[in-house]
């Protein structure tokens, strides 16, 4: 339990209105996009600056009151879940758009600004931020650059890391440090900006992100891919890239997501098909043309059985919408779903997707695969219940199962949901010792007390 | 142990939620709050909390699952299907019956509102009081202190000189004087009894001049929406039963406000307490119809038959979309179809047009506040739009567009579609 004067201290850091202490205030901040993990702060605070964050975090360091920093609790981790109780610290109400900058493409942003709010500013300037992960409706920048998030556009341009150029943070022990700049190229000293990227809360908080920018492209193009054999589909994938075309997006869809996906929202998607593959190129408008042209033309050429081109940006808002759609009509499917993040080199999709099945069969699990195949990250799922033991402990085995095989296809455990909670129990065995021994001695320097966001990531 | 009845109900619909938040971005409580016992997504989980008994309805439950709108934008929104509509306003059900509904709200809506003649007395009552009051702007007043629970200082509409109730006649036959082609019921709703009359004498003239014989069953009651959405079903089911048994023998019920149609349709959705009244409400629903659905799908009156008033020559319009009609009934297509077709008119879409207004009923007199910065949104659209007009088709609506517009001192008049139109 926090003691009643760290509750006044904070009171007067922040105001009574920023501190919830309400039963149902700790219940609502207990669980973040995950389902099963839970566990009540004592506390839920809303700062509105990095000094008032400072003034937060030494309080929580003299008194060793864990923080878990959150956004919007969006994550699929468990990463934001107080999972040692104290200060959940809160950045929603920090969400100020504090410059954009058109001449040199940056913007400069609070850290609870939601990237669908980013978005739709941006667009207006003709500008965008690429990361895009598919919880942007509800992420905030904070979250996204805590845990290096990464979506459908990450095959053409890369993940969140690759887009921030600064970074001011309130590390563990309360002081305010600037970290990287406003330029492209910086090479002065550690790039200790990075070390904070993914660091999931962890490290400090963010409290303002300078941002890297792309000039909105002009034009669009969705196509569909269908194959009869889901490895096939996963063949594509480098194939196009082989050949020249590297699209916004490719991404997977197998035979049983296509099916849930119809039953919730019938949209024209081919039932029979084992897989489908959704492209999307993006840029000037010619070379869109020739690009898509090039990507029917070479899906054809290696297993598709069926391209359909979208004709105008109804029918690719469709195919998006089904994509979107995919991981509820996974989760809505069974009581518990175990779905994983795991991405291997994409010469190794056919190879992990065949693995996948196998090992479902072998355990008589219903599962499912989707995910961003351009870049090589699947999210494999199986189906069970958590209540039925004996159910649930085959799912785990099947799961283990899996994430061992991406492994030794040369993959790794996570490609942009992080360890978190979730994870952790995978997280030594497919990690170097030395690396995990070096992150501890990070971890002890920069956070002597264990206060940020402890619990995480190792056991 | 403890009846859950109202929660058992909505279990199934609770457990629909994945707590992705996507809910988030669509709701206009948490876009003001930013804190997530404001969001769908955190009045569901504490609501399967109470399910499962692990939570209680303390102040401060009641409060979290009160300050929603019931807009259904983060229904609209969400990739599972929530129907967290059903969820809160069962959580609000049950409330109601381990605690009672409050001291106002027993008093608004069992003893007022519940007793349609005493709604009328206490309005004429208001009303007469009316002049002792300073003069706001156009025709807007404050009302008196006794209504302030009500009005807490907001621009609202005067009352008509005199009720729709008191104007009309049991039965109106078609005005060319043939057999009629179908016969529908008029149901007035309080927002056009006691505010709008004209707009009740409009659509009977509309219809009557189409073929229709439009009877007004004098035995209708409230609708019900302030009453069943506050969770007090039982007042909610009286409601139902009277109104189903006043428009027993007619082909449709017609109504001119989108939340009234939107509540009668949904007697089957939320307030059934067993099959034969599942059915009853069922086939009720059926019957009946917003204004613009029946004008344009039953009646099959082509928009561009449709003739613009005079007074509306050169103006421009945009169209504000009530959650009742967009989102509880899907309709709108019609409103805009027929705003792009009026010759003389200029429609301009706004940005955000299905974005809440902040009335919410009974929302906007508990958190007057919070409705004043979701409508300044609604404004923002409106103002973009540049239009002289706004245009919609709910009365509910209405009074807040209105209110909101002057507090902004905006020039945009608000009317209800009907209005625009000639005959």
């Amino acid at each position: 339990m926090i003691k009643e004067s760290v509750l006044t201290e904070l009171q007067k850091i922040v105001g009574n209105e920023q501190v919830l202490t309400t039963p149902e205030a700790k219940k609502a901040y207990s669980y973040d996009g995950t389902t099963n993990w839970v566990h009540e702060p004592d506390v839920v605070v809303f700062p509105k600056t990095a000094e008032e964050i400072s003034e937060i975090v030494k309080l929580a360091n003299r008194e060793k009151v864990p923080v878990t920093p959150r956004g919007g609790g969006t994550n699929v981790s468990g990463g934001s879940v107080p999972w040692l109780g104290g200060i959940v610290l809160c950045t929603t109400k920090m969400n100020n758009i504090l410059k954009i900058d058109k001449e040199n493409l940056t913007a400069t942003v609070e850290p609870g600004v939601v990237l669908q709010d980013l978005t739709l500013r941006l667009a207006s300037d003709g500008l965008f931020f690429p990361p895009d992960p598919q919880s942007f409706f509800g992420a905030t920048i904070g979250g996204i650059i805590a845990e290096n998030a990464g979506g459908p556009a990450c095959v053409k341009y890369g993940v969140t890391k690759q887009y921030i150029l600064g970074l001011q943070v309130v590390l563990p022990t309360g002081e305010i440090v600037n970290l990287g700049g406003r330029t492209i190229k910086n090479v002065v000293g550690y790039d200790l900006l990075h070390l904070f990227i993914s660091s999931e809360g962890t490290l400090g908080v963010i409290t303002k992100a300078e941002l890297k920018l792309n000039p909105l492209p002009q034009a669009r193009k969705t196509s569909m891919a269908v194959y009869n054999d889901v490895a096939m589909a996963g063949e594509s994938v480098f194939r196009v890239l082989e050949n020249g075309v590297i699209p916004a997006k490719i991404e997977l869809l197998d035979n049983w997501v296509i099916n849930r996906i119809e039953e919730m929202m019938p949209l024209g998607l081919p039932k029979d098909a084992d897989a489908v593959l959704l492209f999307e190129c993006d840029g000037i408008p010619e070379a869109v043309e020739k690009e898509t042209e090039k990507i029917v033309e070479i899906t054809k050429k290696y297993g598709a059985i069926d391209v359909r081109v979208a004709k105008d940006q109804d029918e690719a808002n469709k195919y998006w919408m089904a994509r979107r759609a995919g991981f509820a009509a996974v989760f809505g499917k069974a009581p518990t779903v175990l779905s994983e993040d795991v991405t291997v080199p994409r010469g190794n999709i056919p190879a992990l997707i065949r693995k996948v099945k196998e090992i479902s069969k072998k355990y008589d699990m219903e599962n499912c695969v989707l995910g961003h195949a351009g870049d090589g990250n699947l999210h494999p799922s199986v189906l069970t219940d958590i209540k039925n033991k004996e159910h649930y402990e085959r799912a785990v085995k099947a799961i283990e199962e899996i994430i061992e095989s991406a492994v030794e296809l040369g993959g790794v455990l996570s490609g942009e949901h992080g360890i978190g909670l979730e994870k952790q129990k995978f997280f030594r065995r497919t990690m170097d010792p030395v690396a995990v021994e070096l992150m501890k001695k990070i971890k002890a320097l920069l956070d002597p007390n264990n206060i940020m966001n402890p619990g995480k990531i190792w056991d | 142990m403890k009846d859950l009845k109202e929660l058992k109900k909505i279990e199934k619909f609770a457990d629909q939620c994945m707590k992705c938040g996507f809910c988030s971005f669509f709701c206009p409580v948490y876009q003001e709050e930013k804190v997530e016992t404001a969001v769908a997504r955190g009045k569901n989980y504490l609501t399967k909390l109470a399910i499962k008994g692990e939570q209680e309805f303390t102040p401060e439950m009641a409060e979290i699952i009160g300050k929603c709108l019931l807009c259904k934008r983060c229904v609209a929104n969400c990739p599972a299907k929530a129907q967290i509509d059903r969820v809160v306003v069962g959580a609000r059900a049950q409330m109601v019956k381990e605690k009672g509904l409050g001291f106002v709200k027993n008093f608004a809506f069992r003893k007022v509102m519940a007793d349609r003649k005493a709604f009328g007395r206490y309005l004429r009552l208001a009303k007469a009081f009316q002049w002792l009051l300073p003069k706001t702007e156009g025709n807007i007043r404050h009302l008196p202190d006794f209504l302030k629970a009500l009005g807490k200082g907001r621009n609202i509409p005067s009352l008509a000189k005199t009720f729709l109730r008191d104007m009309v006649k049991p039965v109106y036959k078609p005005q060319n004087g043939e057999t009629p082609k179908m016969r529908v019921g008029f149901f007035m709703g309080c927002a056009t009894d006691f505010v709008y009359p004209e707009l009740g004498l409009k659509l009977i003239d509309f219809l009557t001049k189409r073929g229709v014989e439009v009877v007004v069953p004098e035995a209708q009651n409230c609708c019900g929406a302030a009453i069943y959405f506050s969770g007090d079903f039982e007042t909610g089911r009286y409601l139902a039963n009277a109104n189903i048994k006043a428009f027993d023998d007619v082909e449709y019920v017609i109504t001119a406000c989108g939340t009234c149609s939107s509540t009668l349709k949904d007697y089957q959705k939320y307030l059934p307490d067993n099959e034969e009244e599942q059915k009853r409400y069922e086939a009720f629903e059926k019957k009946v119809k917003d204004s613009l659905e029946f004008i344009i799908n039953i009646l099959n009156v082509k928009p561009e038959e449709l003739t613009l008033k005079k007074e509306f020559e050169g103006k421009v319009a945009t169209w504000h979309d009530p959650c009742h009609l967009i989102r509880y009934q899907n309709i709108k297509d019609q409103p805009r179809a027929i705003l792009k077709s009026l010759k003389g008119l200029k429609y301009v879409e706004m940005p955000n047009a299905d974005l809440c207004c902040g009335m919410g009923g009974s929302f906007s007199v508990y958190h007057y506040d919070l409705t004043k910065k979701i409508a300044d949104k609604k404004m923002n659209g409106i103002k973009a739009t540049g239009a002289d007009i706004v245009v919609t088709a709910c009365p509910g609506c209405m009074i807040n567009l209105i209110d909101n517009a002057l507090r902004n001192k905006m020039p945009q008049k608000v009317y209800h579609l009907l209005e625009l139109v000639e005959g």
